[in-house]
């Protein structure tokens, strides 16, 4: 067995992380092929199940399992169902045999919170424990550890995704990038069989489903249209099939099930839908009430009709987003299954009828999206120019409006980074604050959509209704987080925003937990506050050297003297800095000394995609720069704003 | 080449026209967020990062306008110096408002019917009104963008407006056909 040698000048190895609904991967990139780490169980697939003993013993994966049966209520299952979700969601009322705990304030109701007994936790702390073992598994195997991409459904909305960077924060990783599980999929059929086409990717996992139309042009993955359903699953298979089995069991009557029988018939169905698979009929003895054992049996056609009405609704999510993308089933060069549930024979065939041909899935389903996450986390560390993933906002974002209707300020499937400005005024004589609710979702009525965030725009100078200027801006970024600002425009100034997100946590609440955790508190944190200063340093300094050897013919002498000035500064702090803050400090100066080549770099690459050729060094000279730098400060003025 | 431009069809380097050949937009927007998307700056300084999101949302913004025939016949018509939005197109044609309403009553009965057939078959005759009304934007806008043309303002006002309107009359009936026909299957 060769001995992998440890070479501390590596660089660290980004990491593709599928935090799934029943199971988890983590993966990276040797050799440009993905490959998946062994877990703590031994095997690839983790089971995203975290079990919370008495005395703060956690547990994660098979370990977890076994307690299911045992400690239902103390066994977290599919916490991707309740990410993002408030206390008060449909999925906690749903059959399952956890606690809650019931929220005092508003401030407690933004999230679920599992009542373990003496203890609770909120779905980002569980799935911070899922990721801080695959973490670890990393962490054994690579020895240095890089950023994280971290797949989501497509479907997930804003507080869903937010929910799944806090956890990814909370378990120390450097999240790069959150990737929508079809693109990561898609992204590993492409680069694997290099071809180029439409793809339609029909992802069904244990508590999601995303359908995702892509078109692949020369290393461009470009989403045309995405939909789905945040709450449609395998586990919905299961819960139909326990349905009988709780019958069989004598205690059809809900005010006689105990959480453990729920989580043993849950169990059993399960197993029972995987033997279908490969079986026409089970039989399964089951525990009755009152003793004795009764015989559940189920075949083939029947689970088949059970099931027909979710993947009716798969069918319609599907029918949308290719009309969504204006292509008819014919249309699709090829389908990617993805997702332990796409196993179902009926599945399969429901997809085969719907597109009019055999589905792809030589490129195994579980592991297919934690291999994409990897690829990408290691394109981004390479700045690839290769590939590029080109991806759209799932769901329409708005505005509330008087009558309680929807002012669509993006539409769903609009190319991110999307921006979008809207003007609003007031309504009354004299009106000087001013609230802004944002929502997220396709329905009339905005009580029927997703809230997201309530703006108060305060200190509007007293006027007749009608007069005030409010432009409020909305942007949403490449991992399809929204960003808020907004500003009064009469009197020239941007008046106190106060953002009052219904979801995710604050940074400061963020950092709290943080130190909590840690044996050590504000100490660690610092040190690792450093670490991950210094990390990022060494990315900067590698991508300006690269820009030097490139673009070097951009720059008038003084300005290189100073970019060099400050680099060599730059390398002296990290090798003797103590604190972030003067890490940060020297990168501020870099940044400084290089925004204006950067913006004339950026022009270049403009005109060359423009021109479709190259645009020759000699025609560049510091008189053009010296033109390009006016308008450079006006963006640079505008970013600030 | 001083300040950039904020003109979407000057962004994406295109000609001024509102035939625009969909592929040639299409593999614009592509080449451009190979330059601009994010990904590409991952390890850039904080200010560089910025700038290159602003740029990679102002084209995304253009790609989106120049996309939709209908804003993207108020920007032409923004550019000649005809005014738009909802004061300037309030004034609709009472036989337009007329057939709409029409072509909303059959969809309301056949959604009633569940006929989804009789569905699709109204969205086909819309489809081909809507290829109409785009064939006289195209000749209306290309004899009033040709070079040396000296448009009378409120000529290209009464001709060009009302086939804008009526255009959004239609993408709007025809998304709600579609929603109606999605829920139906």
């Amino acid at each position: 067995m060769l001995l992998d040698i440890y070479d501390p000048l590596a660089p660290p190895t980004p990491i593709g992380i599928d935090l799934g609904t029943t199971h988890s991967i983590v993966a990276y990139v040797a050799d440009e092929r993905p490959v998946a780490l062994i877990t703590c169980d031994g095997t690839p697939l983790l089971p995203s199940v975290v079990h919370y003993g008495a005395h703060d013993h956690i547990v994660v994966g098979k370990a977890a399992l076994s307690y299911a049966t045992r400690e239902p209520e103390r066994t977290v299952k599919s916490v991707k169902r309740f990410m993002g979700r408030g206390a008060g969601d449909a999925e906690t009322k749903r059959l399952g045999a956890l606690k809650f705990v019931a929220p005092k304030n508003d401030e407690e109701a933004k999230s679920v919170r599992f009542d373990f007994g003496e203890a609770q936790a909120t779905p980002v702390e569980v799935s911070a424990e899922i990721l801080k073992s695959l973490k670890k598994s990393a962490v054994d195997q690579l020895t240095k550890v890089g950023g994280a991409v971290i797949t989501v459904p497509a479907y997930f909305d804003e507080a869903q995704r937010q929910a799944t960077k806090d956890a990814g924060r909370l378990a120390g990783l450097e999240v790069l990038r959150l990737l929508n599980e079809p693109t990561a999929a898609a992204l590993a059929y492409g680069l694997d069989k290099k071809r180029d086409g439409v793809f339609a990717v029909y992802d069904l996992g244990g508590g999601t489903f995303d359908i995702t139309i892509l078109l692949l042009d020369s290393g461009v993955f470009q989403v045309k249209s995405t939909g789905g359903d945040s709450a449609l699953g395998g586990d919905d298979m299961d819960r139909l099939i326990a349905e009988g089995m709780l019958e069989t069991m004598g205690v059809a009557d809900t005010a006689l099930r105990t959480p453990e029988l729920i989580s043993l018939a849950l169990e059993a169905a399960r197993q029972a839908k995987h033997q279908l698979t490969d079986v026409e009929r089970v039989e399964v003895a089951l525990p009755k009430r009152g003793g004795g054992e009764g015989l559940y049996t189920l075949a083939r056609s029947e689970f088949d009709q059970l099931i027909e009405p979710l993947l009716e609704r798969t069918g319609r999510a599907c029918r949308r987003a290719l009309r969504d993308a204006g292509l008819s089933p014919d249309q699709v060069d090829g389908v990617i299954l993805v997702g332990g549930s796409t196993r179902v024979p009926r599945v399969r065939s429901y997809v085969q009828e719907l597109f009019g041909k055999p589905p792809l899935g030589d490129i195994d389903p579980e592991l297919v999206v934690a291999y994409g996450a990897a690829l990408q986390a290691n394109l981004l560390a390479e700045s690839s120019d290769e590939v590029l993933l080109l991806d759209v906002l799932p769901l329409s974002l708005g505005v509330e409006t008087m009558g309680g209707g929807v002012d669509k300020i993006l539409p769903r499937n609009t190319t991110i980074p999307a921006g979008a400005t809207s003007v609003f005024t007031t309504y009354a004589d004299n009106q000087t604050g001013f609230e802004l609710h944002v929502v997220q979702g396709e329905r009339e009525l905005a009580e029927d959509c997703r809230s997201l965030a309530r703006f108060s725009l305060k200190g509007i100078p007293p006027m007749p209704a009608g007069m005030a200027r409010l432009e409020v801006s909305f942007f949403v970024d490449e991992n399809n987080l929204l960003t808020v600002t907004a500003k009064e425009l009469t009197t020239g100034n941007t008046q106190k925003v106060e953002v009052k997100p219904s979801y995710g946590l604050t940074d400061d609440e963020i950092e709290r937990m943080l130190i909590d955790a840690l044996d050590h508190g504000e100490e660690d944190f610092e040190r690792r506050a450093l670490a991950d200063a210094k990390v990022e340093a060494q990315r900067i300094l590698l991508s300006t050297k690269k820009s030097l050897l490139t673009d070097a013919d951009l720059l008038a002498p003084e300005e290189r003297q100073q970019i060099d000035r400050v680099v060599s500064e730059l390398e002296a702090t990290l090798k003797s800095a103590d604190s972030a803050a003067l890490v940060q400090a020297r990168l501020d100066a870099l940044d400084d000394a290089t925004h204006a080549w950067a913006g004339r770099r950026m022009n270049r690459a403009i005109q060359q995609a423009i021109a479709g050729k190259e645009v020759g060094a000699v025609e560049q000279s510091v008189a053009h720069a010296a033109g390009v730098d006016a308008h450079v400060q006006a963006h640079h003025q505008a970013s600030k704003r | 080449m001083g300040v950039p431009p904020t003109d979407p069809f000057e962004l994406l380097g295109l000609p001024v026209s509102f035939d625009l050949d969909q592929a040639v937009l299409e593999a614009r927007h592509r080449e451009l967020s190979r330059a601009l998307h994010p990904d590409r700056y991952v390890g850039r300084p904080a200010s560089e990062r910025r700038q290159a999101l602003g740029r990679a949302i102002e084209v995304n913004e253009a790609f989106r306008l120049l996309k939709d025939p209908v804003r993207r016949a108020e920007r032409l018509l923004a550019r000649l110096g005809v005014a738009t939005g909802e004061q300037a197109e309030r004034d609709v044609a009472p036989e337009l408002l007329m057939e709409i309403m029409e072509l909303r009553e059959s969809l309301a009965e056949l959604r009633r019917a569940g006929d989804a057939e009789g569905i699709e078959k109204l969205c086909q005759r819309v489809e081909h009104q809507k290829n109409e009304a785009m064939r006289r934007l195209v000749k209306g806008f290309g004899e009033a963008l040709r070079p040396g043309a000296a448009p009378n303002l409120d000529a290209l006002r009464k001709e060009l407006l009302p086939i804008v309107v009526e255009l959004r009359y239609y993408a709007r009936f025809e998304s709600e056909a579609h929603a109606i026909l999605d829920d139906l299957s």
